[in-house]
C-alpha cells in the first residue's frame, strides 16, 4: 500500500519545517528506517527517517519548501502501484486550531515570500540591479510597479552610491541565507526587533568556583567519566538562582506572562555553521555530575547533527559562556521566547580592592540581558546579585 | 484631397472596382433602385444595370449561397447583409461553405466574395441590430475580417478585399457612415494586416477597431491635457491581424487598452490580450485592461443603451488603471 509521508511533528511547539534537502531522488528505493529527507524546524537540522520501505515514488515539496506539520511531503509505494491523488490527501490533514490573531497575522506576513511585482518591474530591476525585496510597491496589493523600481534606482544614484549590479564589482562571494543560518537570522531579528532588552553587568570573584571545581572535579569524573568545566557549574548557579527568582524563569503569552514550572537551561554552542542552544531540561533537580554528563551528551551529538527536537526545545533560560574565545565581556540575545539570557566572559587576574588592600583576583564579568516587558531593572538586578553571591559563596548551592 | 464621407467613399470605390472588372457583381437586400439603407449603392444599378447590382429577397442564406456559388464559377461578388444581426441566419453558408471551400477542395475552388454588413450601436435600433459579432468570425478559420475606422482606410481596404480570391468579412459601423475624411485622388490600396498608429504616445498602447477608434482618439486627446500619451492603433483587419505592431508598441509603453464595443465575454480584447501575455509578459507593469460592452443585449432605451456601450469616459478610466493612477 502507498505510504504517504508527512512532515513530522518533531515537537509540541512545532509548526512548520522547511525541507532542506532530499536524501533521495524520486524513482529512488529506500528502506523503512533509512534517511529520506533533512528537516530544518526553529531550531535545528533533523534527518527524517523513512516510515516505510518502497519507491520514492513521487516528492510533493521540493527543497526550501516552508510546509506546515502534517502536510503531505511525498508518497513511497511500489513500483506500478496506483497513487493516490495528492489534493484528497490534502484535504485530510487535521487542521490546526486556529492561533490567537496576532500570532496568526505575523505568521503570514512572515511567510509572504513571494514577491509580487509586475513582469515589467522584475525585468527592470534585474536590468538595473535592485533587488525588489528591498522595495514597497506602490500597485493594488502592494505589487512593485516599474516605477516603484525606477525610483529605488534614482534614490541609490542620488544617495552616491551605485546600485550592486553583479557584473560592476570584482566578484564578492555570496553565501546563501539558508539551513541553521536562515533560522539564526529570523530568530535573532524577530527577539531584537520584537523585545526591548536592557543590560546589566557585574564583575565577579571566580575565586571560589574555581575553587569548588578544582575540589569536586575528581568526583565527578569518577561518577560520570567526565571533566567538569565551569560551564556546567554555571548551569547549576543559574538554575539554583532561577528557583529563587521565579519571575525571570518565565515569558509573555499575548497580555499575560507564564512563569514557568520547568526550569530549563539551554547552553549556547558555537557550531562551524552557526549557534545552537541545547538545553539541560530540569536542571534545577540534577547534581553537578548529571549536569555536567547531560552537557557533554548534547555537545557530542550537537557537533554530529543529530541533535533531537527535545535536545533544543522547552528551553526557559539561556546561558551563552564566551571565556573559553577569550572575551571579556558580552550583551547577548535574548532567545525567544525566553525572558533573560546570561552572558558569561573570560575569567582573568585582576587587582581588586578588598578590606583596603590590593589584592590579585580571577574576576569574570556576568551580562544578563532582559525582556523589559516582563522584569525591570531592580527584579532583574536581583537575580543577576543573586547568581553573583552563589558565585562568590557556592556553598549556598547547599543552602 | 477631397473631403468626403465614409458612404461615398465606399460608393466610390465599388463603383471604380466595377468598371475595372467587368465580372463583379453585387448582391444584396434593397441595394438596387433603393440603393441600400445607408445609401452606399446608390446609382449603382442605373450605372451598372440588374445583372450586376442585384437586389436579392429577404433571405441571407440565399443572398451568401448565390454569392459563394457564384465567387467559384469566377464571378467575383461583393454581398451585402443588411445588418451583422442577419449573419446568423446565413451562418452555414458563411461558416460551413465559404469558409471551408478552399480548404476542402485542396486549394483547385477560390471564394472571391466580400459580404459587407454594418454593426454597432448608438442610434436606438434596440437587441437585434446593434451587436457587434466579428469575434463570432475571429473564431472560424477561413474568414479574413476587415473592419475600417476612416473613409480613407475604407477604401484602401475594400479594394484589397475585393481583389482577394478568399472570403472576407467586411465589417462597417453604422456611426461611420456620415463620418468626414481626406481622400488622394489616384488609386491606392491597404494591404491587409497592416495596423495604422493613429495617434502616437508613450505612456500606453490603446489597441481599437472600426468606431471604437474615434472613441479612443477622443479618449487620448483628453488624457494628453492630463499629461498621458496614449498611443492609439487602429488594427483595421483582425483576420490577418498586425500583431507585430501591438507587440512594438507595447515594449515602448508597458500598458495595453484593448478597446472594441462587442461585448467584453469573449470579445476579440481576450484573444489580443492572451496573445500579448503569451509574447510581451515581461513587457507588461500592468495586467492588460478590456474595455467592451457589459455581457447583456443592447437596450432599445438610450439611456440604458448608452450605459451598456463602451464610451471615452470607460478608455479613460481604463487607461488610468493601467497607469495606476485610479
Amino acid at each position: 500500500m502507498a505510504t504517504t509521508v508527512i512532515m513530522p511533528k518533531l515537537g509540541l511547539t512545532m509548526k512548520e519545517g522547511t525541507i532542506e534537502k532530499w536524501l533521495k531522488q524520486e524513482g529512488d528505493r529506500v528502506e523503512k528506517g533509512e534517511p529520506l529527507v533533512e528537516i530544518i524546524t526553529e531550531k535545528l537540522n533533523f534527518q527524517y527517517e523513512s516510515p516505510a520501505s518502497g519507491i520514492l515514488r513521487k516528492i510533493l515539496h521540493h527543497e526550501g519548501k516552508v510546509v506546515p506539520v502534517t502536510t503531505p511531503i511525498a508518497i513511497i509505494a511500489e513500483e506500478g502501484e496506483a497513487l493516490p491523488e495528492f489534493e484528497a490527501i490534502q484535504s485530510e490533514v487535521p487542521i490546526e486550531a486556529p492561533m490567537p490573531a496576532a500570532a496568526a497575522q505575523g505568521e503570514i506576513k512572515e511567510h509572504r515570500e513571494r514577491i509580487f511585482a509586475s513582469p515589467f518591474a522584475r525585468k527592470t530591476a534585474q536590468e538595473k540591479g535592485i533587488d525588489l525585496s528591498l522595495l514597497k510597491g506602490s500597485g493594488p496589493g502592494g505589487r512593485i510597479i516599474q516605477t516603484d523600481v525606477i525610483s529605488a534606482v534614482e534614490r541609490v544614484q542620488t544617495e552616491g552610491a551605485r546600485p550592486s549590479v553583479p557584473a560592476q564589482k570584482p566578484a564578492d562571494k555570496l553565501i546563501p541565507l539558508k539551513g541553521i543560518r536562515k533560522i539564526i537570522a529570523r530568530r535573532m531579528t524577530e527577539s531584537f526587533r520584537d523585545t526591548p532588552h536592557f543590560y546589566l553587568s557585574v564583575e565577579v570573584d571566580m575565586s571560589a568556583v574555581q575553587d569548588l571545581k578544582e575540589r569536586v572535579k575528581d568526583e565527578v569524573e569518577k561518577r560520570a567519566k567526565v571533566r567538569l568545566t565551569l560551564t556546567d557549574i554555571l548551569v547549576k548557579v543559574v538554575a539554583s538562582a532561577l528557583k529563587e527568582h521565579p519571575i525571570i524563569n518565565s515569558r509573555i503569552e499575548g497580555d499575560q506572562i507564564r512563569l514557568l514550572e520547568e526550569i530549563n537551561v539551554g547552553v549556547a554552542i558555537a557550531l562551524d555553521d552557526g549557534l545552537i542552544v541545547p538545553v539541560v531540561h530540569h536542571a534545577d533537580q540534577k547534581s553537578l555530575t548529571e549536569i555536567a554528563s547531560v552537557i557533554r551528551n548534547l555537545t557530542r551529538r550537537a557537533r554530529r547533527g543529530k541533535l533531537t527536537l527535545e535536545d533544543v526545545g522547552g528551553g526557559t533560560f539561556t546561558l551563552s559562556n564566551m571565556g573559553m574565545l577569550g572575551i571579556d565581556k558580552i550583551n547577548p540575545i535574548i532567545n525567544p521566547p525566553e525572558c533573560s539570557i546570561l552572558g558569561v566572559g573570560r575569567t582573568v587576574e585582576k587587582p581588586v580592592v578588598q578590606g583596603g588592600e590590593i589584592k590579585i583576583k580571577p574576576m569574570a564579568w556576568f551580562s544578563l540581558s532582559s525582556d523589559h516587558r516582563i522584569v525591570d531593572g531592580a527584579a532583574a538586578g536581583l537575580f543577576l546579585n543573586h547568581i553573583h553571591k552563589i558565585i562568590e559563596n557556592p556553598d549556598l548551592l547547599l543552602v | 484631397m477631397a473631403e468626403i464621407t465614409f458612404v461615398e467613399s465606399l460608393r466610390m470605390t465599388l463603383k471604380e472596382e466595377m468598371e475595372r472588372d467587368p465580372s463583379l457583381m453585387l448582391i444584396g437586400e434593397d441595394i438596387g433602385r433603393y440603393g441600400g439603407i445607408f445609401g452606399v449603392t446608390k446609382g449603382l444599378l442605373e450605372e451598372f444595370g440588374p445583372q450586376r447590382v442585384r437586389s436579392a429577397p429577404i433571405s441571407e442564406s440565399a443572398i451568401i449561397g448565390s454569392a459563394l456559388g457564384a465567387a467559384m464559377t469566377g464571378i467575383r461578388t461583393v454581398a451585402e447583409l443588411m445588418y451583422i444581426d442577419f449573419t446568423p441566419v446565413a451562418m452555414d453558408q458563411i461558416v460551413n461553405q465559404a469558409a471551408k471551400m478552399c480548404y476542402m477542395s485542396g486549394g483547385k475552388a477560390k471564394v472571391p466574395m466580400v459580404i459587407r454588413t454594418q454593426e454597432g450601436g448608438g442610434r436606438g435600433n434596440a437587441a437585434q441590430h446593434s451587436q457587434c459579432l466579428e469575434a463570432l468570425f475571429l473564431h472560424i478559420p477561413g474568414l479574413k475580417i476587415v473592419m475600417p475606422s476612416t473613409p480613407y482606410d475604407a477604401r484602401g481596404l475594400l479594394k484589397t478585399a475585393i481583389r482577394d480570391d478568399n472570403p472576407v468579412m467586411f465589417i462597417e459601423h453604422k456611426l461611420l457612415y456620415a463620418s468626414k475624411g481626406s481622400i488622394p485622388e489616384g488609386e491606392y490600396l491597404i494591404p491587409f494586416g497592416q495596423a495604422d498608429i493613429k495617434r502616437k504616445g508613450k505612456d500606453v498602447t490603446i489597441v481599437a477597431i472600426s468606431y471604437m477608434v474615434i472613441v479612443a482618439l477622443r479618449a487620448a486627446a483628453r488624457l494628453a491635457e492630463e499629461g498621458i500619451e496614449a498611443e492609439v492603433i487602429d488594427l483595421r483587419t483582425l483576420v490577418p491581424m498586425d500583431f507585430e505592431a501591438i507587440l512594438k508598441s507595447v515594449r515602448n509603453t508597458n500598458r495595453v487598452v484593448i478597446v472594441h464595443e462587442g461585448c467584453r465575454r469573449g470579445g476579440i480584447g481576450a484573444e489580443i490580450a492572451a496573445q500579448i501575455q503569451e509574447e510581451a509578459f515581461d513587457a507588461l507593469d500592468a495586467p492588460v485592461e478590456r474595455v467592451g460592452a457589459l455581457n447583456v443585449p443592447i437596450p432599445y432605451s438610450e439611456p440604458l443603451e448608452n450605459a451598456v456601450i463602451p464610451d471615452e469616459e470607460d478608455i479613460v478610466k481604463a487607461v488610468k488603471k493601467v497607469l495606476y493612477r485610479s
